[in-house]
């Protein structure tokens, strides 16, 4: 069961790899952001799944603070860096 | 802060020293996104890209920490990285003029690589010696032998609040001592007006804030015999006060000026208090008699963690808030 856990686990961090590639590429800083929320709702899973395999207690207060948390970028980011023009593709250069 | 010493920290595998390939590949998937995380926070040309890196590396680290058996240091960074780091830098990302959000300086001049490189591998070759003639049990031991006498059951929260409270003082102090130097540059600058409308948002921070206080007092109530304690617990107020203050929450009147300044105090005051009653009772400058030790160290916890929570968002607020009316909304 444990090693059900863990190939869990690594199958999710796998996501955040690819959501990973989406930080990177952009375009758009929403782009970015919302690939960013991804990866702190996976966090809070493979967090979980760990719990699983370990039995750290805790590993839930960790998985609890982040899904508390979670609201906190996104939400400084819509009220606070939002792009003027969302649609601009946010690298330096095309400015 | 160092994880409570388990049986199983030096093989964090299945019990028999060896690690399953599965965990192998996972540590080595992780370690790469955290390596390339990394790379993209500092070298990023793009700002906004740089600081989601950052936040994303944060989030990693606590699953490092997670990998390495030290849920305490996974906790904090949690707490402290995913919530308020983030938003303080997205929110001084906003304050940039649009022109310097894009572009960074220019990149780092080519003919410097070379000792810069030099450097850094000539200081993890040192650090990595100084590790490996570290004592092996290092004072795990010593923390484990004192515990009856602590007050507490987490041997963290019995170093930082009993063993070493001198220190954690100190990191109070530092704090406050860093709300004071940003209030003394100006006024708070959260008047800066948002930038969208979110007609939702205060609904959902009103629903949201009464599970940021009990979170708050379930980490205080948790570093008691566990990972937990102050540091996390006034990250997660600063977190919520921080979101309504963004859904468009003022401060309110009546706590502005004295109040808000005793708040902020209060963590020092109370660990000052207790270390020098202590030595007018005792006769020893922090010395917890061993019966009265938890009710003492409660006290501390309590009173440092509301008022770690009032200064993290003083830091976010970056000034005293004034009686001018307006704001975010």
């Amino acid at each position: 069961m444990t090693v059900f856990y863990l190939a869990g686990a690594l199958f999710l961090l796998a996501n955040v790899v690819v959501a990973l590639a989406r930080v990177l590429r952009g375009p758009t800083a929403a782009d970015r952001m919302l690939s960013g929320e991804l990866m702190g709702t996976t966090a809070v899973a493979v967090l979980l799944l760990l719990y699983g395999a370990t039995g750290i207690e805790a590993l839930l207060d960790v998985a609890l603070v982040f899904a508390i948390l979670a609201a906190m970028a996104v939400v400084t980011f819509v009220r606070r860096t939002w792009p003027e023009d969302p649609a601009a593709d946010d690298e330096g250069e095309s400015r | 802060m160092r994880a409570p010493p388990s049986p199983t920290a030096s093989d964090p595998g299945n019990g028999d020293g060896l690690m399953h390939p599965v965990e192998i590949t996972f540590d080595a998937l992780l370690l790469f996104s955290m390596v390339v995380l990394a790379w993209q926070g500092v070298h990023a040309r793009n700002m906004f890209r740089a600081v989601v890196s950052f936040i994303m590396f944060g989030l990693l680290t606590a699953v490092a920490w997670v990998r390495l058996e030290a849920p305490d240091i996974a906790l904090a960074e949690a707490s402290l990285g995913a919530g308020l780091t983030g938003a303080l830098l997205l929110a001084t990302l906003g304050r940039l003029a649009p022109e310097r959000r894009g572009a960074r300086r220019p990149k780092v001049v080519k003919l410097s690589t070379l000792p810069w490189l030099t450097m850094g591998l000539a200081g993890t070759t040192v650090l990595l010696a100084v590790t490996l003639t570290l004592p092996a049990p290092g004072l795990g031991e010593a923390v484990l032998a004192a515990m009856p006498a602590a007050g507490v059951d987490s041997p963290v929260t019995a170093v930082l609040l009993n063993f070493r409270a001198w220190d954690t003082l100190l990191e109070i102090g530092v704090m406050l001592l860093a709300v004071i130097a940003l209030w003394s540059l100006g006024q708070d600058v959260l008047a800066s007006k948002p930038r969208l409308p979110a007609p939702a948002l205060p609904a959902l921070v009103r629903l949201l804030f009464p599970l940021f206080v009990l979170s708050t007092f379930y980490l205080l109530w948790r570093g008691g015999h566990g990972p937990g304690g102050a540091f996390p617990a006034g990250a997660l107020l600063a977190a919520g006060l921080v979101l309504a203050l963004l859904a468009g929450a003022q401060v309110p009147e009546r706590m502005r000026g004295a109040p808000l300044r005793w708040a902020l105090g209060a963590g020092l005051f109370a660990f000052l208090v207790v270390a020098v009653g202590l030595m007018w009772a005792v006769g020893t400058f922090f010395a917890y008699p061993p019966q009265h030790a938890s009710i003492l160290i409660a006290i501390i916890e309590i009173a440092a963690g509301l008022s770690i929570g009032v200064m993290l968002t003083a830091l976010f607020l970056g000034g005293e808030p004034t009686d001018i009316k307006g704001g975010g909304k």
